[in-house]
């Protein structure tokens, strides 16, 4: 039965650890016995909470807990996955996953490169990043007061007809054992709340949403001021009502930390990804070594700053984390990699797994990544010499075609720019580019450079993460 | 070998039972229970081969308690942890506002919809995929040398789930789902293009689905972009099905949201009775749908589910409802009667119900026009078949701005080649709101709310802006 998922009789592990370690032990010698190269067994048991606010009262507040393992089995080169919320029928799969990985390798040609891993360290620990306040200790009545207080400022005036707010946490905890020895586990925390505000004047309805949050506990929510979270969020709702539609065409920008976040999230971050490399799904295919953007573009994914929504101490293949500089003065410099791109393309493999749970096998994932500082004062020097631009501010989202390197991102809202200054509020504003192209127009960057608000990124699985970096200017961006 | 274990239904209707006496052993004034249990295998292709293969299950419990008008949810996956899970599900319920009125709804007959389950689906197994990825491969590289699948994959799933509830609701069933979708690029003279489509439904697909053809002609007839003025225009646009689907289903089911309606914070609010699209289109939203991949006897939380006209012929007539959002909407005054209408939606067990839509259609009374046809109305203009960032549309306004990079340029009612990339933007509602020509063929789409899109391409002859990179 797939559901009956937790070994003891309460939610947590009563010894610290989900899985039995000796019958695990055991499942991945057997699968080395049946001719597997490499196996694995990783867990992860996310205790989460979430909460909904809608004109302050509570529309809905869930309590979770979800458990669940993948078994990743190597074998003639080729790799077999079963993943499931049934921790005890998982040694009783290694038989048929086995055959599933042989199944694939038997199909491919023998030119076909056959899947093998970089080494890396064999390391048995545990790492818990503990916060200074374990979220799940706070109450449901805590939380939606401080709900209430983002919800209180933004509602403030009459042209705001909802205000839903919303708070978001879990802990996170991994096991990850290996045929080769691996033995890890992990915790930590996210924390997180949200806004979205709709404002109706006549027949003009907008709606702007705004977060905060990171990795760590309840502390990131007691350091943030809602209030001033809720008077902005209600601020630009009141200010979009008035915007005018954006002007389109090829036109100097100008973006705010969150957006540059979003533009390189978008623009390079996936395209560095080895997984897409690997699959010929990349335009940077090839490039490592070259000048692909101005020299004043030095770009790194981090999942170490603590704080950051894409912030793990360990990724879900076993390596430490650490900084990956994707370009540095204008080079491209690094792919992000799991062990398997990395023995692929003959790298360092640099702890760029990420799993969205426990039942997902992981891929290679950015995690907070973010543009260095620049030379620029502040964005009034990076603004001086704009006749007709625009200042896009505050992130929609964005997606973007890795192969073809084509890319669009989404502003909450914008000012046009006329002769240096800010003029009139704008609505509705994308910009659109290729990588290869937009990365040599950016040409101003101010000094100060840090993560913006938090996100979340598809690939066929969703993960947290932290993008920023300083208010950036790009020369020529196609604006719509 | 089965996808799902012939006792699925059972175990899982049996754990809603033991749920349910623990709920009415603790006194909870009305309790519901859903279960779900889904079973799957699925291949991932990559760089024009098989990269993966992989199989297995998950499932769980929700529970949904209301007590005084007052509700709570919790979810869990082992029966063991009932108890406590209900104590938080109450506890919550205490914490929420009491809705007048608000109670679950009550037994009620539902007839069945017919292809929901397709047995061979069941018997599927992870050969019968690697054979399908291996057809699917040949059949790329047959259409076009140059064709690589770059990424994507095939599945298959069975899901059990069953729903009991203390006003003697109690239905379980079986669903199937078989879904194929490829990235096909194009890498050859300096020039990269791709296109990624898909299919997938409640029955067993053809071994090769057209979305493979279609993946391969649209990296093919992208090829070579042509020259065109790069200033931003209004123009007409030709939006194949599959381009028009992502930012149709981002703005459309939110806005026929009876509580979004209510609250005034739909583009459609206070036009009930008017007319808000084109006069010669109807919006349908079909929870009876056969086939139909959010379609079912019951809805989320037990109504029965019925076939549902929101647009007549241009005119705002109707609006989704689910029990608690209806009552919730009457009580506050927003609106003087609602009811369900059997539109709950649920994201699994891990949610409790909320209002959306099923099956949506959208069709004209003036029928479907063939490409030529609609290309001869547009004379001078472009064809978009797909988008980038469609989940950055506004659904509060409608408003959007996006990305293409598979965009035809049409001069005199013909198409001349390919533009590299442009943005495309407008407010969707008003474009659909005059001038509005469909296609002959409906093909139906994913979509980002609940259920499927059964759209044909819209040919939109106002409100958009091209502007060409």
């Amino acid at each position: 039965m797939v559901m009956s998922a937790t070994p003891n009789d309460g939610h947590r592990p009563t010894t610290g650890r989900y899985l039995n370690q000796s019958k695990i032990q055991g499942a991945l010698d057997h699968a080395q016995e049946l001719g597997a190269t490499y196996a694995e067994v990783r867990l992860m048991a996310i205790t989460d909470s979430s909460v909904t606010m809608r004109d302050a009262k509570l529309e809905r507040a869930i309590p979770g807990q979800e458990v669940g393992v993948t078994l990743r089995i190597l074998a003639d080169g080729a790799w077999g996955v079963h993943s499931t919320t049934d921790l005890v029928s998982l040694p009783g799969q290694i038989e048929s996953t086995v055959r599933l990985a042989r199944a694939v390798a038997a199909r491919r040609s023998p030119a076909d490169r056959s899947v093998s891993l970089a080494e890396v360290p064999i390391i048995q620990d545990e790492i818990h990043w503990t916060p200074k306040k374990d979220v799940r200790n706070t109450d449901l009545q805590t939380k939606m007061e401080y709900l209430n207080a983002i919800q209180a400022s933004a509602a403030d005036d009459e042209r705001i007809i909802s205000v839903t707010c919303g708070w978001s946490d879990e802990h996170l905890h991994t096991e990850l054992m290996t045929s080769e020895g691996m033995d890890r586990t992990w915790s930590f925390q996210r924390s997180l709340v949200n806004a979205t505000v709709t404002g109706r004047d006549g027949g003009e309805v907008v709606s702007y949403r705004t977060r905060h949050g990171g990795e760590g506990g309840l502390e990131l929510i007691e350091q943030c001021d809602l209030g001033k979270l809720g008077d902005d969020a209600r601020i630009a709702t009141l200010r979009l009502l008035k915007a005018e539609r954006s002007p389109s065409g090829k036109i100097p920008l100008i973006a705010d930390r969150d957006l540059t976040g979003v533009y390189i999230h978008e623009a390079l971050g996936h395209p560095c990804e080895a997984d897409l490399v690997a699959a010929g799904d990349s335009c940077l295919d090839g490039k490592l070594g070259h000048t692909i953007g101005n020299e004043i573009v030095t770009v790194v994914d981090d999942p170490t700053i603590r704080g950051g929504y894409g912030a793990h101490p360990v990724d879900d293949e076993g390596l430490d984390t650490r900084e990956k500089c994707l370009i540095k003065n204008g080079v491209l410099t690094e792919y992000l990699n799991h062990r398997e791109t990395a023995e692929h393309f003959g790298i360092t493999p640099n702890a760029g797994a990420r799993a969205q749970d426990g039942l997902h096998h992981p891929l290679v994932r950015m995690s907070n990544t973010l543009i260095q500082g620049g030379t620029h004062n502040d964005m009034d020097e990076l603004m001086e010499d704009i006749q007709y631009g625009v200042y896009a501010c505050g992130s929609r989202g964005g997606q973007v075609d890795t192969g073809r390197g084509s890319f669009q991102f989404a502003a909450q809202e914008a000012w046009l720019i006329e002769n240096g200054e800010l003029t009139r509020p704008l609505k509705d504003v994308s910009v659109s580019g290729l990588t290869l192209q937009i990365l040599k127009d950016v040409d101003g960057l101010t000094r100060d450079a840090r993560l913006a608000a938090p996100g979340f990124c598809g690939k066929g699985q969703t993960v947290p993460v932290g993008d920023g970096g300083p208010i950036m200017r790009i020369s020529q961006a196609l604006v719509g | 070998m089965n996808v799902l274990p012939d006792d699925a239904v059972d175990r899982i209707a049996e754990g809603c039972r033991t749920i349910g006496q623990l709920c009415s052993a603790q006194g909870v004034q009305q309790w519901e229970v859903v279960a779900t249990q889904s079973y799957g295998h699925s291949i991932d292709i990559e760089a024009g081969k098989i990269s993966l293969a992989a199989g297995g299950g998950e499932g769980g419990y929700g529970i949904r308690v209301v007590e005084d008008g007052r509700f709570g949810y919790a979810y869990l996956v082992d029966l063991g942890s009932a108890q406590s899970a209900i104590e938080q599900a109450r506890a919550i319920a205490k914490a929420s506002p009491s809705i007048e009125n608000f109670v679950l709804p009550s037994q009620q007959a539902a007839k069945e919809v017919a292809g929901l389950c397709d047995k061979s689906i069941l018997s599927i197994g992870p050969e019968d995929l690697l054979e399908q990825a291996d057809a699917i491969l040949h059949e790329v590289s047959s259409l076009d040398k140059r064709a690589t699948v770059v990424g994507g994959g095939l599945g298959v799933g069975a899901s059990a789930s069953a729903l009991l509830s203390s006003e003697g609701i109690e239905s379980s069933g079986i669903t199937t789902s078989h879904g194929v979708g490829v990235q096909v690029s194009i890498d050859a003279d300096g020039e990269m293009t791709s296109s990624y489509e898909g299919d997938s439904g409640r029955k067993k697909l053809a071994q090769v689905p057209e979305c493979v053809s279609m993946a391969v002609d649209w990296a093919q007839k992208t090829r070579g972009p042509i020259e065109v003025s790069s200033n931003a225009h209004d123009a007409p646009v030709l939006m194949t099905s599959e381009g028009f689907s992502p930012l149709f289903s981002m703005v459309v089911p939110t806005a026929v949201r009876g509580d979004r309606l209510a609250r005034n914070e739909s583009f459609w609010s206070g036009k009930q009775g008017e007319v808000v699209l084109a006069d010669d289109l109807t919006l349908i939203d079909d929870g009876r749908l056969e086939g139909g991949k959010a379609a079912g006897a019951r809805d989320g939380e037990g109504v029965p589910t019925r076939r549902q006209t929101l647009v007549e012929a241009g005119r705002l007539v109707g609006s989704l409802w689910s029990t608690r959002d209806a009552a919730q909407q009457v009580a506050e005054g927003r609106i003087e009667h609602a009811e369900s209408n059997g539109c709950a939606v649920r994201g699994g067990h891990q949610s409790p119900p909320h209002t959306g839509c099923s099956d949506l259609l959208m069709s004209s009374s003036k029928g479907g026009s063939s490409q030529e046809a609609l290309l001869e109305r547009m004379d001078d203009g472009y064809i978009v078949h797909s988008v980038m960032g469609a989940h950055t549309a506004n659904p509060t306004s409608g408003d959007f701005s996006v990305t293409t990079s598979t965009i035809l340029r049409v001069e005199a009612g013909q198409i001349l080649g390919p533009v590299k990339q442009a943005g495309l933007s407008g407010n969707l509602a008003k474009a659909l709101a005059h001038d509005v020509h469909l296609g002959d063929s409906v093909r139906v789409q994913g979509s980002y709310s609940s259920g499927s899109m059964h759209l044909p391409d819209v040919l939109l002859m106002q409100g958009l802006r091209v502007n060409p990179a």
